[in-house]
């Protein structure tokens, strides 16, 4: 049995899933508290139901684009754990970039095809770890926090927050995107322009289907496009690499 | 019992299994890598682990942090405690909250906030749950097809793929702050060809210098 079969073992499915479950539970006990305070101190149930319904039928499209990211990291690491990972605390464009991190310190591109058990277990650990602190951050702070907020009665948080937060993600985006760049000019030697233009065209292309899909949501004001069209440019990238492999 | 008590009573409860269970979910999440390995007769490469995060992690922290200092004003306690354990934060449960805060035609800050918040991040996340577990069900026979040859490359190319589209998205409407730490990030990886496979340890730098960069707009502009 190869190593990605193993992780998609039925053993592997009721770890992840048993912690599927927890969470599972631990929203429903968050809404009906919240559901029961909320007529407590005078909502109105109609209201409440409207919000139910209205998160619910706004969850169901990004939720099918989430899918589609388990979907991605299967192939790299079977099915539970990108199932787990991306059900519970973590998020589309996080997990392929920690797995990725990881499996570069490990020694092996993030494939099916070079994965071992070993490999797998430090990129899941390493997975966790690196997106713990907005959890442990909660466990400590969130109460002093929150009741600072309402005595100063401050809402939304610094803009520079929202800022730094974008700048970090471009610093990232372009280690990326400036390695694809590098790889193709000094993959095989320093300027001598025959390294793999591969991930440089499967990003040219994942980016072509971004602005192409930005550009019809706005035009067309398509809320549900844009929820989309992250997993949809990636899997458009992918589908190119496919057709790019065959003559790069 | 009064509005107040009431209050009182339920954000106490709030914190209180807010605490329980992101420390058990904390707990289940990084027990989980090893009692897979266990299973597979492998542990995680500690020392291989630890690199990684002084390559990754700090970045992720960092971005953590600011999350925290962000969202929680938006989501109140409950909600914060929920959405930082299901995750999917900007691109499913912010969005979320605020369209049923909107739709309940309640202001931030208030209780009414909080548990409206709170109400549809749970609702939310169950959701995506279900979702997610009727598409595993129906992944497990395409399993061979996702494992072919001719596939093979599409699932290599999943980081590019990823990176381009954010490339876009993060790009059009930053450009200021991109072609810097692009340029030097290209350059580097040009002239030294040996850190093409050791990508993760220039994100802290280039994100530094995209932070620096937004500081001194962010100053600029409050300047004018």
């Amino acid at each position: 049995m190869s190593v990605i079969q193993q992780l998609s073992s039925p053993v592997i499915y009721l770890i992840c899933g048993s912690i599927i479950v927890f969470i599972a539970a631990v929203c429903v006990v968050f809404a009906v508290r919240a559901w029961r305070a909320g007529i407590a101190i005078g909502m109105d149930p109609a209201v409440l139901k409207r919000i139910v319904t209205a998160s619910a039928s706004f969850s169901v499209l990004p939720a099918v684009g989430i899918l589609l990211g388990v979907i991605a990291l299967s192939g790299a690491l079977g099915i539970p754990w990108p199932w787990l990972r991306l059900s519970v605390i973590g998020a589309l464009h996080y997990e392929t970039q920690v797995a990725q991190g990881a499996a570069e310190q490990v020694g092996i591109h993030l494939s099916g095809s070079e994965m071992t058990g070993s490999a797998f277990t430090t990129i899941a650990l390493l997975m966790s770890v690196c997106i713990m602190w907005g959890m442990v951050l909660n466990l400590f702070l969130n109460k002093k926090y929150t009741k600072r907020l309402s005595k100063n009665s401050s809402e939304g948080g610094s803009s520079f927050g929202d800022m730094a937060m974008t700048a970090m993600f471009i610093g990232l985006v372009s280690v990326y995107i400036g390695s694809y760049l590098g790889q193709w000019i000094s993959g095989n030697g320093r300027f001598t322009f025959t390294g793999t233009m591969l991930p440089l065209l499967t990003a040219l292309c994942a980016a072509a289907a971004m602005a192409l899909l930005t550009a019809i949501a706005e035009k067309f004001r398509l809320k549900w496009l844009e929820d989309f069209s992250l997993a949809l440019s990636m899997l458009f990238g992918m589908a190119c690499a496919v057709l790019l492999n065959a003559v790069v | 019992m009064s509005r107040e008590e009431i209050i009182t009573r339920y954000e106490r409860g709030t914190h209180r299994l807010g605490r329980i269970v992101t420390l058990l979910t904390l707990v289940l999440l990084i027990g989980a890598p090893f009692l897979i390995g266990s299973t597979l007769g492998v542990m995680p490469d500690i020392p291989a682990a630890a690199r990684g995060f002084l390559a990754v992690g700090i970045v992720w922290t960092v971005s953590s942090v600011v999350e925290f200092l962000v969202y929680t004003p938006m989501l109140g306690s409950g909600g914060s405690y929920l959405a930082f354990i299901t995750g999917n934060l900007i691109n499913m449960k912010i969005p979320c909250a605020i369209n049923a805060r909107d739709l309940a035609g309640v202001k931030a800050g208030t209780k009414e906030n909080e548990i409206v918040s709170t109400l549809s991040i749970a609702v939310s996340s169950l959701v995506t749950i279900l979702v997610l577990a009727i598409g595993v069900l129906l992944l497990q026979p395409l399993q061979p097809l996702l494992q072919s040859p001719a596939l093979q490359p599409a699932f290599d190319q999943v980081v590019p793929a990823l990176f381009g589209a954010l490339a876009y998205k993060y790009y059009r409407k930053n450009i200021s702050l991109a072609v810097w730490p692009l340029l030097v990030m290209s350059a580097v990886f040009i002239l030294l060809p040996s850190l093409q496979s050791q990508t993760s340890i220039l994100i802290l730098p280039s994100g530094g210098l995209a932070i620096l960069l937004a500081w001194l707009k962010f100053r600029k502009e409050k300047q004018a």
